[in-house]
């Protein structure tokens, strides 16, 4: 193939020995040697320059940046220096044109208020420009009277709004007002991977260890294109590859940028990767290449159950038993007894058997060949891949690091929406952990770090499925029994039918903080048929799509322009402290969300409340908010920072950030070698026993208060203690027969998410033409099959509705597969124009959410595919 | 003396375009005319398919194509200085557009428009700062061809500062496109001191040219992943 550049090349001539005309000197050369150090931009004055050290928020990964300005003009974002050895070497194009979301002539710039009641897709609001004073007595009366009927009634809702001013201010509001309802996007993000996460280890937050990993197994992360972590997961793979062995193989039916890069793809069918990992296990199982001592000693695995699914407790009705191979009895795991993992075992008469034999024997029949016929991948394939993943693992080998002896598992199964965006997201990453603990991965050296382990015991009970709901999102209901997280996408649906859920209340007013949810859910237009049930304001820095429905429209500043004290990620080296900084205000705006918050509560005289919350929320010990005074925003990040780190302010706004490289004992030594290791301790949830008796509670609750919209049998499957094939044939699979493709969704780097950054001129226009739109990624021989070629539009058709796409034919997909990205063909008229290119896929997208987490399912939708 | 050149990994390149963004925000992008451009393209068949992602700036040839081409027609808009980069003299350039129908890369772009970022609605960032501010290489002029100068503009505050050892190193001395990557997939440097980084990389990694065969000798060289075509 012709390597070709941009468009221009066609005819370009071709020349046969240039003739070399001689090196001239240039003269500027000449004249920048001969000349003193002075700037050599050819002026005669010297601009004003300024480097500022802050923190990108335009996603989740928050790198630490250094940008310049030049005359007050932001002129540059490079990588801040100084944070490689913590977080990020290099920063995406989003970050690197990330003035342009701040000078973007189409973002918000004053309080607007709708002056057409109507709301609807094809409805002008009719915006009418008003002062900030009559903004905040709008909103304040409204929420005033709310306040002394029923504060439940505000709902609360922000997404990366959480990154900004952070959650802690919102709860900090939200409690002083007295509303349950503070709402964040995770289940439209990794929700089912935390919940996942909080039911084995009783928290959540994963990370390899990937700079001590000799294979990584990502079943459909995808650092390279997407966000959380990438910025270190992209930087650390590299070098693993380059300098430590490290190979990757990259499970998911679309050739990502993961994929392209590893050292193997395997095109798995959608929403089949559950039984991809469950004939893994049942390969290694049978040959025995599991770590044995690792599932005694850290895990449940020994547990014993009954038929009944149940684990036999002691007398106290709490302490699992196991059986004891040395006397030959139940007992719990304390002393010098020796857990079985395996057999069958008579106690009182009635049969038992360690969790593990429940687990091998549940997978009897997910043979490769099975997995092959569900999942498109080849039997032979399934098995190299768990010789290969338990061979990688090196089970019981140690490595001693600073005089440590420690568990060397290099081998890890890593995910991130590919598991997890699903009906059965739980489940699936439930399967990835539980693949791990096969090898014994979690938090050894090279293995997959959990993030502060047992944290939230609360989290191995059963949920309290309350009923009737108290939150208007049905967090911790009998409808979402583990949505400890939040559920994004349920308010809207709430607000259209409160009394179908049982909510005791209706949602009067929603307040929206820098999310443009019913876009980034599923069965998009579902979630604006709720928002016409309420007043809504929203805060945000674009006219995203939300917007339109709303009643009033505060503008927020850019991170570029604001005080933070800056959320961050932690790396298995390594953790920091950050702040961002303001360092221009082209607009001059007056307000941010911060101090938005801090005049509303001043109005509803609940100032030194909401204060005092944020003191609890923050966590704040020795350097409080105070009551009785007024803070700035700049102020509150000065008592945050000085909490946190008892270091002045100038270091915070000279450096952007503190940083700590973690030792030993912080990185292998914390987690579970400290919370489940051993006789006498808690463990791991193999069997996650919490399931079992959360669906009971489920069942007594919808029979006792006669509850219709709820399918026993569905929460029965999705609350299974351990994941089985049947969570791979989610909803979409077992119903939409005449629906042959599979649409898998995906990032890509040149947007975030879908309105903050689809203005943005430079990601449009400078990255090439196939940035500035999307996609319908379609196989080549599908595409022949239906004769079509690349550039054709396409229609997508669902049970939910039909869009168009314009079609990319290539080899990186499954045949039976479309992939489609987020983040463009939005239509709000106040983006630029160039914001609406594309497939605005969200909205054919099926919605079934996982039961247990409330995550949304954007990975098991189905869909006809056809030439439009 | 010294000699600029680059090394782009295209074994560590994820195809994320941060260098191609920041060439645009440094070098006071107008849409049409992308200084720095990625060409990605897939290898194999399914299943067995990976992908080759491929920046391309100037080459700053040892015999660029560029420059022939522009003496040859008395224009002489086109240099090639002491340290090797090839700049564009846009006073002095006439718009034929012959640079561009022989560079072998397809580097120079013709600026017919100065294009805005936002039609209609004013200057926004860097297009606000007056061509007073700016470096001669930032002044463009509509119907004239600009490329990439390798960030000239930094490489000369460098020698102007004495501080030609941290090209490639600092960030106020090294081309945007090379500090911006986040897996560190470009080395920019001297090729003339053999233990530059730049030097010792196109060593190891035996990093080739690509389109050797049109003989312009580029200063850029590409460590190819497998099925990159060169």
């Amino acid at each position: 193939m012709e390597l070709r550049r941009r468009s221009f090349l066609k005819g370009m001539g071709a020349l046969s020995g240039v003739a070399a005309s001689g090196v001239s000197f240039e003269a500027v050369a000449q004249a920048a040697k001969a000349a003193p150090a002075a700037k050599a931009t050819g002026t005669s004055q010297a601009p004003e320059t300024k480097t500022v050290k802050t923190g990108c928020a335009i996603c989740p990964n928050f790198c630490g940046i250094s940008a310049t300005v030049v005359n007050g003009v932001v002129r540059t974002i490079y990588p801040n220096p100084d944070i490689a050895p913590y977080y990020n070497h290099g920063i995406c194009p989003k970050g690197a044109s990330g003035m342009l979301n701040t000078y973007d002539p189409y973002r918000l710039k004053k309080p607007l208020k709708r002056t057409n009641p109507k709301k609807g897709p094809d409805e002008d609001p009719k915006w009418v420009e008003i002062s900030w004073e009559e903004a905040f007595s709008t909103v304040t009366a409204k929420l005033a009277k709310i306040m002394a009927e029923d504060p439940r009634k505000l709902v609360w809702q922000h997404g990366q709004g959480k990154y900004l001013i952070q959650e802690q201010f919102c709860k900090g509001f939200t409690s002083a007002f007295g509303t349950p309802n503070m709402v964040h996007r995770t289940t439209l993000c990794e929700a089912a991977r935390h919940v996942a996460d909080d039911l084995v280890f009783g928290s959540n937050g994963i990370i390899p260890d990937l700079s001590n990993s000799k294979l990584l197994l990502n079943f459909g992360a995808n650092y390279y294109e997407g966000e959380q972590t990438s910025r270190w997961l992209d930087w650390t793979t590299m070098e693993g590859r380059d300098k430590n062995g490290l190979k990757t193989i990259v499970v998911e039916p679309r050739l990502s940028h993961c994929a392209a890069k590893a050292d193997e793809w395997v095109p798995v069918r959608p929403g089949k990767d559950a039984v991809v990992i469950l004939a893994m296990a049942k390969v290694m199982i049978d040959a025995g290449t599991i770590d044995e001592e690792f599932l005694i000693t850290y895990t449940n695995a020994t547990s014993l159950v009954g038929a009944d699914g149940k684990v036999l407790k002691d007398k106290d009705g709490k302490t699992p038993l196991v059986w004891d191979t040395a006397t030959s009895a139940a007992k719990p795991y304390v002393g010098e007894v020796k857990p079985a993992l395996k057999g069958t075992y008579t106690v009182e008469g009635k049969p038992y058997k360690p969790a593990l034999q429940v687990f091998a024997d549940s997978i009897q029949d997910v043979t490769p060949q099975y997995a092959e016929e569900v999942s498109g991948v080849l039997a032979a394939t399934i098995v190299r891949l768990a010789q290969t993943f338990a061979k990688e693992a090196r089970i019981g080998e140690s490595i001693t690091i600073d005089g440590q002896k420690l568990r060397y598992r290099p081998a890890v199964l890593y995910s991130f929406r590919g598991l997890e965006a699903k009906e059965f997201g739980v489940q699936n990453w439930a399967a990835g952990l539980t693949l791990n603990m096969l090898v014994g991965s979690p938090d050894a050296v090279g293995g997959l770090k959990l993030n502060n382990p047992y944290a939230t015991p609360a989290y191995f009970d059963a949920s309290k499925c309350e009923y009737p709901p108290q939150r208007a999102d049905l967090r911790n209901s009998v409808y979402f029994p583990f949505s400890n997280h939040d559920i994004a996408q349920t308010p809207q649906l709430v607000a259209l039918d409160p009394k179908a859920y049982g909510l005791p209340y209706v949602p009067e007013m929603q307040i929206f903080y820098a999310t443009n949810r019913p876009v980034a859910a599923a069965d998009s237009w579902k979630q604006f048929e709720g928002l016409t049930k309420t007043f809504n304001v929203t805060i945000d820095v674009v006219m995203s799509e939300i917007c339109l429905w709303s009643d009033i429209v505060l503008p927020d500043k850019t991170y570029l322009e604001a005080w933070h004290f800056a959320p961050t990620r932690g790396t298995p080296l390594a953790s920091h402290t950050a702040i961002r900084q303001p360092m221009t205000n082209p607009y001059n705006l007056d307000q941010d969300a911060f101090s938005i918050l801090f005049e509303l509560s001043k109005r509803l005289g609940i100032r030194d409340k909401f204060m005092d919350e944020s003191n609890k929320a923050w966590g704040l010990k020795e350097v409080t908010f105070k009551p009785g005074r007024d803070y700035t925003p700049r102020e509150a990040v000065e008592v945050i920072w000085a909490d946190k780190t008892k270091k002045d302010f100038s270091v915070a706004m000279d450096q952007g950030f503190v940083g700590t490289l973690l030792n030993v004992k912080q990185r292998y030594l914390s987690g579970i070698e400290d919370k489940f290791k051993g006789p006498g301790k808690p463990k791991m949830k193999f069997y996650r026993d919490q399931m079992i008796d959360t669906y009971e509670k489920v069942e007594a609750t919808v029979k006792k208060n006669d509850i219709k919209n709820l399918d026993l049998p569905h929460y029965k499957v999705a609350l299974a203690p351990i994941p089985g094939k049947e969570h791979a044939f989610p909803t979409p699979h077992r119903e939409a027969k005449d629906y042959p493709f599979y649409i898998v969704t995906h990032k890509r780097m040149y947007r975030n998410q879908s309105a903050f950054t689809a203005s943005n001129a430079i990601l449009n226009q400078a990255l090439g033409p196939d940035a500035a739109t999307n996609y319908v990624t379609v196989n080549s021989k599908t595409a022949k099959d239906l004769g079509i070629k690349s550039g054709d539009t396409v229609m997508i058709e669902t049970r939910v509705g039909k869009v168009k796409g314009t079609a990319s034919v290539g080899e990186g997909v499954r045949p039976d597969v479309i992939a489609v990205s987020f983040h463009y063909g939005t239509f709000s008229p106040g983006l630029a124009p160039a914001a609406r290119n594309g497939t605005w896929i969200n909205q054919v997208l099926e919605m079934h959410p996982d039961v247990v987490s409330g995550m949304v399912s954007f990975n098991d939708t189905k869909c006809k595919l056809y030439k439009a | 003396m010294a000699k600029f050149a680059r090394v782009i990994d295209t074994n560590r390149c994820m195809g994320c375009r941060a260098c191609v963004a920041a060439c645009a925000t440094e070098n006071y992008y107008t849409p049409g005319a992308q200084w720095n451009a990625m060409v990605e393209y897939e290898v194999g068949t399914y299943p067995t398919v990976k992908k080759v992602f491929n920046t391309i700036g100037c080459m700053h040839c040892e015999q660029p194509a560029c420059k022939a081409a522009c003496d040859k027609v008395g224009a002489k808009a086109i240099s090639k200085n002491e340290f090797g980069v090839v700049l564009i003299d846009y006073e002095k350039c006439i718009g034929c557009g012959y640079c561009a129908a022989v560079c072998p890369y397809g580097v120079p772009q013709y600026n017919s428009a100065l294009n805005p970022l936002y039609p209609g609605k004013g200057k926004v960032a860097y297009e606000t700062i007056p061509n007073a501010m700016r470096d001669p290489t930032h002044r463009k002029k509509v119907n004239t061809v600009e490329k990439c100068t390798f960030c000239w503009h930094k490489l000369k505050q460098a020698v102007a500062d004495g501080k030609m050892d941290r090209i490639g190193k600092d960030q106020q001395y090294t081309p945007t496109c090379d500090l911006v990557c986040p897996v560190q997939a470009r080395v920019f440097g001297d090729v003339d001191d053999p233990n530059s980084a730049v030097s010792k990389k196109i060593k190891e990694s035996g990093a080739v040219q690509l389109k050797k065969n049109f003989g312009t000798a580029p200063q850029v060289y590409y460590v190819l992943t497998e099925g990159a075509k060169s």
